[in-house]
């Protein structure tokens, strides 16, 4: 008994990939920065969420008030989610189809042209938001931009205005920049995607006298669906993540009209001192981003699925947010 | 990328539609960097240019001392220096953290294994900015708020998920056989993984190092957020500066954000095989 009972206590011969000591020693550094930047600050966030907090002096607890407020109470919140909406379909319905047309094309032209112009499609995706949103505040300047200059030379008078601030123009204006430094990534992700298509079934689609078009639109994207949904996941969470570029060109205006809600939040806690109903609204905003983008992978994954893709995206892998 | 190479399109347009497409493709190019030029070219001109009405100006002598003056009223060394210590010291530990957590979910056997891969994409999702409001309470728990430290915590977390990512493929195609050879031979686990593994994903590195070097090296809202003290601000804050200060000069200005752009282009530049095949590693490998 004595002697089977330590048996059994014995470790049994273990392989050295299960030491839990190094396995415990790999993972927990890590772990450990997640919980610290990211767990806890979330746990704050909803303690402080349901509280009235300015940010400073005393406050009271007040229960779900804050997400009621915003909930029902708070047509920027609406508008800034709108806008968020309005940004992916954007990206997805038409810098989408553009991005893959001209990764298309790039896949088919001399490897050197294609590898330079790639570099340069890529550049506006490495540049500092901070550069980017100075570059077309002052792009579309209405005094010194180039902008209304060129509609001037071209005697387009009438048109030329005051972009940004102008309410007709201004959230088109701050799609047109997020999806100018977005741009790259989509062609990008594309591109790779296109270069997995193995040429066989291309060859034998040209020889069961496919045009080039239902090449494409029979054989290739059916076979890239997996690339197609996981870039589509990637600009969900990217849309959802926007702030800084609207924060330095328009900070919302005019009239909260360009209202984002990770600007919106912002300046609910640091500018309009309600620090606990900007809490209110971050813990909203995760749960959006993360509802979403489950949403999103669940419909895409629910997709027939009639082409064997390359190794099946799992959709959230995206880029780093430039 | 061995699948296609470069063969000739079986559809291939013929000679004049081929150079049109590539007429079209360039003026692309040319479009894409035209807002690139326009802030270099009136970066070298007096700033009432640009009020002018023509549309591009040549300068007649170039102004350089509008560098001279970015240089010292963006105070670009001092921004400079801290940037380099900030997103050296994010970059070298969320590199050394992601390559062992990825080491451990490619190769080691642990029951939580697939709950962690989870938590890390699920880590992507999380918004950096939703951790602007609770860290300012948090972090001010440990003194780290207007602190470096307290802008590398950060730096490392939020780019801590992809890292990992882009590590796992390559790690988990390397034969085992020589990590097992080592350790039949005795070899310390931490030498292992210097020796023998890092250096096997020596490409990963370099796409992982340097992705989070420039992410972070752009970064700014953050920095924004927490560095109050003017002495410790990042580069982004050069820019940030003239708008109150030199509102209207602009030629400064553009001088301003050409020198800061500049060392991210030249990395990017230099390294874009690797940062192109990390994004693509992010976009198609599991």
């Amino acid at each position: 008994m004595q002697s089977r009972r330590r048996g059994t206590r014995r470790p049994r011969a273990r392989s050295p990939f299960e030491n839990r000591g190094v396995i415990a020693a790999l993972v927990l550094p890590g772990v450990a920065v997640l919980v610290f930047a990211l767990v806890v600050p979330l746990g704050f966030s909803i303690y402080y969420s349901l509280t009235d907090w300015a940010g400073f002096g005393d406050y009271r607890r007040i229960g779900i008030a804050n997400y009621r407020e915003i909930l029902f109470e708070d047509p920027v919140f609406w508008r800034s989610l709108w806008n968020v909406l309005l940004l992916m379909l954007v990206t997805i319905f038409i810098q989408n189809p553009l991005a893959f047309a001209l990764a298309a094309v790039l896949s088919r032209i001399s490897e050197r042209l294609s590898r330079i112009l790639r570099t340069v499609y890529f550049i506006p995706a490495v540049l500092s938001l901070v550069i980017v949103a100075k570059l077309w505040v002052d792009i579309l300047n209405p005094n010194v931009g180039i902008l209304n200059k060129l509609l001037i030379a071209v005697g387009l008078d009438a048109v030329a205005m005051s972009w940004l601030s102008d309410p007709r123009t201004a959230l088109w204006a701050v799609i047109w920049i997020i999806v100018w430094q977005g741009f790259g990534w989509a062609l990008l992700f594309y591109y790779a995607g296109l270069m997995t298509v193995p040429r066989e079934i291309e060859e034998a689609a040209r020889i069961d006298g496919a045009t080039w078009l239902q090449t494409y639109t029979r054989v290739i994207i059916p076979y890239l669906a997996p690339v197609i949904s996981g870039v589509i996941v990637i600009d969900v969470v990217s849309s959802m993540k926007q702030m800084e570029l609207i924060y330095l060109s328009t900070a919302g205006g005019p009239g909260q009209l360009t209202q984002f809600i990770g600007v919106y939040l912002y300046q609910k806690a640091f500018v309009a001192g309600e620090y606990g109903y900007g809490n209110a609204l971050s813990v909203l905003f995760v749960l959006v981003s993360v509802g979403l983008t489950l949403v999103v992978q669940r419909l895409l994954r629910a997709l027939p699925e009639d082409a064997k893709g390359p190794e099946g995206t799992k959709g959230l892998e995206g880029p780093k947010e430039p | 990328m061995m699948l296609r190479g470069q063969h000739p399109s079986h559809h291939a347009p013929g000679r004049l539609g081929r150079q049109l497409l590539h007429a079209g493709l360039v003026l692309f190019a040319f479009a894409q960097l035209f807002p690139l030029l326009w802030v270099f070219l009136y970066s070298i001109q007096k700033s009432g240019d640009l009020f002018g009405p023509e549309l591009l100006k040549l300068p007649a002598e170039p102004q350089w001392g509008n560098y001279a003056r970015a240089w010292t009223d963006g105070r670009i060394l001092r921004y400079g220096w801290n940037s380099l210590i900030v997103v050296t010291a994010s970059t070298v530990v969320s590199t050394a953290l992601s390559f062992c957590m990825a080491y451990a979910i490619a190769r080691m056997r642990w029951k939580l294994k697939s709950f962690a891969l989870g938590a890390i994409t699920l880590g992507m999702v999380i918004p950096i900015h939703t951790t602007l409001l609770p860290n300012f309470i948090w972090f001010g728990w440990f003194g780290l708020v207007d602190t470096r430290i307290g802008l590398v915590i950060p730096y490392v977390a939020f780019t801590l998920s992809f890292n990992t990512l882009i590590y796992l493929g390559p790690l988990q195609n390397l034969p085992p056989s020589l990590e097992e050879a080592a350790l039949i031979d005795g070899v310390s686990w931490p030498r292992i993984l210097w020796s023998v593994v890092l250096p096997l994903a020596t490409p990963a590195t370099v796409t992982v190092s340097v992705t989070t070097f420039l992410t972070n090296w752009n970064e700014f809202i953050m920095a924004n957020t927490y560095l109050a003290t003017e002495e410790l601000r990042t580069l982004p804050f050069s820019i940030i500066r003239f708008q109150g200060q030199y509102s209207s000069d602009y030629a400064v200005q553009f001088a301003c954000m050409v020198i800061v752009a500049l060392p991210a282009l030249v990395i990017y530049l230099w390294f874009s095989k690797r940062i192109m095949a990390g994004a693509t590693a992010g976009a198609i490998k599991g």
